[in-house]
Formats: structure tokens, sequence, C-alpha cells
């Protein structure tokens, strides 16, 4: 090869390299700053009409030919923006004295101090109080965090319109890890039973399997439904559940089917790792084991499987980034849009796995695209799609750490 | 070394004659196949107790071959196929009721390339006494302790039992593969070129080490080198293309071969 083409290609991987980090920062820098966004108290505004009207607002949506306000909500959630042009526009200002009170049902009222008395007709308990024109900097980073930890520690109201998103991120890990219980046993097992025989059915099942890694995945969210909601669970109901029906126990989508389909979804990716993990193994490892008097199993049990952990990790790793990244399946085998009651409680037996439940991926998806109010709606999207990717990465660091530390240990056996 | 004996064996390269200590090993007729290519043909070999027996022989005639018969490691290769008897102390190592892992216990092995587990040198010797039920830990500090002294790795090592195996030198960590083995003391132990990693200096004392092993066990050496062989065996066994040639003891074998291909080989015209 010339020095010339050798060039070109370090130049092309460095590009390559350059482009790739620039998307994937642009794309948490546009999550961060969409999502974290309607956390920042925005000032209210009074605007006097030329007909003589005055109102009193936060402006969502600043365009050219005419801005968005909402003003005080007292019908209900989102029913109250109004579109104002211009040049309707005799004074704009913003009065020190103006109040925002954020009911517990999600809607929001405007008011100017001293005169908070129809407000009190709301007919909903105030959840906070604020007068964010008044606010310094410090003051609003401190209103800032405690809006954000609404969202994060509190439960949704209105539709998913306001409050908190809790359920929904309990549901996310909780499916998660459920999921790993389920697939990891199961990949493992498949991974040895693949790795210490040989034959021409063994070929076949791993094509199979590999076939299964490409499959997409609301393939598997019918195969979910099919098997587990409507057979094995309605199966269930039959025998142990008969005096409630008519109404499923088991017989309808529900936490333990959600993570049994994401189960299916992310085996391959369990297996094919643990496999490359166990491969990489020196067969004189093996060997020695057995030149010592072990059996089969107890080289297995005691040599083998240790020393692939790092890959049972990475395989782990893949397993949650698949399952985080499946969103369709679950939406048929028992997300909900609104869940009356977590997954994950206090009262026996503490998880729940017939109950339906809320999922981080399916709220993103009905607060962009299903939400009566879009102003509300899409930055919500984005918060609910940055919180998604920060559970991912705390999951995926958490695998990866560990990782690192036992492949300190079993380094010299990889060269 | 050990006095040779009396007489010169005499008969026939298959059934040698052997001094007053017992046989630890023996083979009859012993042929083995990888699938249809035949890698040993008809093997009768006497190992005699406490003795060091040296295997020779050129490349590709057998030797890892034989070894991996005598402790049944050819089992785990799908299509091996083994004919003939192999008697370990008296019991019959192929027969059905014989437990493949009692038998693999007493008799040892140590690999061409040193293969410690990846754990620390403590567990690595402390492994096949685990395996086999030793669970008070001073006893197993105190075995592990001995089976070091006797590869003489404990000065090297005494400060670090905790450090990884793989973190020691390639002559230590041949010497911790040998302790982990003598460490569940098996009655025979066979070693496949171990010193083919070893500087003068080191192989050297590693023949030492031989010497002092062979005082309580058997030892069946394949080696390369012929110097060595001559150096530290009592007993050699030449083979060639999977045939046992002629089995002697050390001394005549190698300075009256009676066989033409044994004379060719250890004077280096061949192999």
């Amino acid at each position: 090869m010339t020095p010339r083409r050798d060039a070109a290609g370090s130049w092309l991987i460095a590009g390559t390299a350059a482009i790739a980090l620039a998307v994937l920062l642009g794309l948490l820098g546009l999550l961060l700053r969409a999502g974290l966004a309607p956390f920042w108290p925005s000032p209210i505004e009074e605007i006097r009409l030329r007909d003589g009207s005055v109102l009193l607002g936060e402006v969502v949506d600043a365009g050219t030919n005419a801005i968005a306000l909402r003003t005080s909500e007292f019908d209900r959630i989102g029913g109250a923006y109004r579109r104002v042009v211009p040049a309707d526009i005799v004074a704009r200002t913003r009065p020190v004295d103006a109040i925002l009170l954020e009911l517990e049902d999600g809607r929001r009222l405007y008011a100017r101090a001293g005169a908070e008395a129809p407000v009190a007709e709301a007919a909903s308990p105030v959840r906070l109080r604020l007068q964010p024109n008044a606010l310094g900097f410090f003051a609003r980073i401190g209103a800032f965090a405690q809006s954000l930890g609404h969202f994060l520690a509190a439960a949704p109201v209105a539709s998913n319109l306001a409050g908190g998103v809790l359920p929904a991120l309990i549901g996310t890990v909780v499916l998660v890890l459920l999921m790993s219980v389920v697939a990891m046993p199961l990949g493992i097992a498949t991974a040895i039973f693949l790795h210490e025989r040989r034959g021409v059915g063994l070929r076949l099942v791993r094509g199979a399997i590999n076939q299964l890694a490409g499959m997409p995945a609301i393939v598997y969210g019918v195969l979910g439904l099919g098997l587990f909601v409507h057979g094995i669970g309605a199966g269930i109901d039959r025998w142990f559940y008969a005096d409630r029906l008519p109404v499923p126990t088991f017989g309808s989508g529900g936490l333990l089917w959600a993570a049994l389909t994401l189960a299916l979804l992310t085996l391959p990716v369990v297996v094919v790792s643990v496999e490359e993990g166990l491969a990489r193994i020196p067969a004189s490892l093996r060997e020695g084991a057995l030149a010592l008097g072990a059996t089969r199993d107890e080289t297995l049990w005691t040599l083998l499987l240790p020393a692939v952990r790092p890959a049972l990790l990475t395989g782990l790793v893949l397993a949650i980034a698949r399952a985080a990244g499946a969103v369709a399946p679950l939406m048929l085998v028992g997300v909900v849009k609104l869940a009356p009651a977590l997954p994950l409680d206090g009262t026996f037996p503490y998880l729940h796995p017939s109950q339906q439940f809320m999922h981080l991926g399916v709220t993103i998806y009905d607060a962009a695209l299903a939400s009566p109010d879009t102003i509300r709606g899409v930055p919500r999207a984005y918060a609910c799609a940055a919180l998604l990717v920060g559970v991912v990465v705390v999951l995926n660091l958490s695998a990866i750490l560990l990782r690192n530390r036992l492949r300190d240990r079993y380094r010299a056996l990889e060269s | 070394m050990n006095a040779p004996p009396e007489t010169p064996p005499r008969s026939a390269a298959a059934t040698p004659a052997i001094d007053a200590s017992g046989i630890a090993l023996r083979t009859e007729s012993l042929s083995l196949w990888y699938g249809a290519r035949q890698v040993l043909a008809d093997v009768g070999l006497a190992v005699p107790e406490r003795r060091i027996t040296a295997l020779i022989g050129p490349s590709g005639s057998g030797k890892t071959s034989l070894l991996r018969c005598l402790n049944r490691l050819n089992d785990e290769i799908g299509d091996a196929r083994v004919g003939g008897r192999v008697y370990v102390g008296g019991t019959d190592a192929y027969a059905n009721d014989t437990l493949v892992h009692d038998l693999r216990r007493r008799v040892g092995m140590v690999f061409q390339k040193p293969n410690p587990f990846p754990l620390s040198i403590h567990d690595n010797v402390a492994w096949g006494l685990r395996l086999f039920g030793l669970r008070h830990r001073r006893e197993l500090d105190d075995r592990v302790e001995a089976a070091l002294k006797a590869v003489s790795l404990w000065d090297e090592v005494a400060a670090r039992l905790d450090d990884s195996a793989l973190d020691l030198s390639l002559g230590q960590q041949q010497r911790l593969v040998i302790a982990r083995a003598l460490a569940v003391e098996p009655e025979i132990l066979l070693l496949d070129e171990p010193a083919s990693a070893f500087d003068p200096a080191a192989t050297l004392r590693f023949e030492e080490l031989l010497h002092e092993l062979a005082r309580r066990r058997t030892l069946l050496l394949v080696t390369h080198n012929m110097q060595q062989a001559a150096r530290v065996s009592d007993y050699a066994a030449f083979l060639h293309a999977g045939r046992l040639v002629e089995f002697g003891d050390t001394d005549s074998l190698f300075t009256n071969p009676r066989e033409r291909q044994t004379e060719d080989f250890i004077t280096g015209r061949y192999g």
C-alpha cells in the first residue's frame, strides 16, 4: 500500500470518528437543552391589548407573526392559550408582583399580588406558588431544581401533561432488572450448551439465534401478546383465578409478560457474547482442570464461568441497551399510558408481576404524539427522553465498571 | 542419579525387563486413532515405579498423545478412539467402572505451556485440594506451602500468595502448575516437555527438582532434548511414528542402542 493511501485512510477514520462524536454530543445537548428548558421558571408577562383587555400569562411561543400566551387555566389544563398579533399589543410588561400558582392537577393560574381571590375558586389545592419576575438568578436555580425534583419524584397528573414521571421511571428500571434476571441465566445456559456440544443440530440452533437477533422488535411484541398474554396468561387465569373471570389477572398485559417478552428479545445478544467469551478461554485451562481430576461440571462452575464473567457483563450491557430501545413491543404486552399503581410497592408481595405499568419509552411517545396539549407535551417528551438516556447510561456504566474491575484480573488470559 | 539396573534389558521392546521395583503404569497393545488417522500402534510400555522415565522421539511420533492416553485426557477429543489396555497401579484405566476423575487425580499432568488458572498463586495450588473437599483453612495453607516448597517456588512467592498467578514469569508459572499437580499427591506425574520454556540455568534447577520428586513418585517425562533425557532419566523409551521402537535403561539405550532407528535418532541423524 502506498503512503498516500495510508494518509487518506487515517483522515477518513479521524473524520468518521469526529462525525460520530459530534452526532453523539449534539444529540445529548439537544436532549438536555430541550428537556430541561421547561423546568426553568419563565417570566410572567402582562399584555395590554388595543381593545382594552389585559392578559396575564407566560409566553410559550414567540413567532414573528404572532405570539402564543398561556393565560390562567380556570377550566382545564391546556385550555387557555391565546394567540396575540403584535399589531394588537399596546403594552407589554413584566410586573414584579405577578404570581404563578400551579395547582395539584397541573393547571397554571396567573395573578397579580393581592388579586388572588378568583384563583381560590379553582377547586384544587395549590401545589406551588412562585413569583418568577421577582426572582434573582440563584432563586431561579432553586425553583428550577425544585420543579426538576418534582418531575422525578411525583406521579403524573392530567393524563401525563403535568406532574412527574416517577411511575414510568420505576416501571422502566424494574422492567429492565426483571428482564435481566430472566434473560441472563437463560442466555448463559444456552451459550454453555452451544459451547460444550458439537453437531449439525447445533449449527442450526446457532443460525436461528443469529436470525432472532435481527428480528424487528414489534414481532416480539406480537409473539409476547399471543404466547404469554393470550396463551399462558389466559391459561393461568382459567386454572388459578377462575373466580375473578371475566376480569383477567394474568390474561392481560403486565410486568411479567413484558419482562419475558424483552428477555426473548435480548436473549440472542446474551447468548452470542457469552459464547464468544467462552470461546476466548484457552483450551489449556480447561484441560488443566480436568487433568487435576475435576469433572466437566466442576470445571465449568469453578473455573470457566468465573473466567467468563467479563463477557457476561458485556452481554448484560448490550441486553440493557437493546431492551431500552424497544418500546413498540411493550405497548402490546402491558405498558399503559397511565397505571393506577406502581408495579413495586410496600404491600405484600411487593412486586406485582400481573400489574400493568408505565414506561419512559411509551411516555415519550405519548407526550410527543398523543398529547392533547403539544405546548406542554413536546418538551415533556424531550425531558423523558433525556431521563431514559440517563437511566440506560447509569445501568450500563455500573455494568461496565464492574466488568473493568473483573477484566483486570483476567487480562493476561486474553492476550 | 539412581543406580542403573544390574542387567540391561535384552527382551523385545514391547516387554522390557525391569529391576526389582514395581511397575506403576503399564500399557498393553495400546492404539489410538484420531478419526481415521492412527496415532499410536500397539504400544506396550511398562513404567517403573519411583523412577524417571523419558519418552523421546521425533515430532509427531505420538509422545504427547501417549501421555494423554494415560490420564484419559483424549476422552475430551470428540473423535479419539483408544484400543488396548492401560493399567495404573493394577487398575484398568479404561474399564467401564473406572471413574475418570479419580484416575486423573492419581495420574497428574503438567503441560508443555504453563497453564495457571486466572486466580491467585495460593488459589491455584489450593484449587485441586478444594475440589476434593479440603475446606480447613489452616490445612489448606500448610498443603499449599508444602507443594510450593517442593518445587522451590515458596521463597519467591511467599510474600505475594494473593497476587495473580498470571503475573509470574514463565518459569515460575511452570513450577506453580507442577506444585498444583503435586498438591493433590498423584502417584504418577506426566510431564509434557515441561522445560521447553526454561533458560539453561532454570533447566538445571528443574532437573534437580525432577530427581527430588522421583524419590516419592513415578515420573514420565516427554522431552525433545536428548541431553536432558540422558541426564535425568533412569529409563528411556523411543517412540517413532506411533510405535514403541525401543525401551530400556537410559544408559544402555543411549550408549548401546539395539535398534538402528534409535541410534540414528539419538545421534541426530534425523528427527
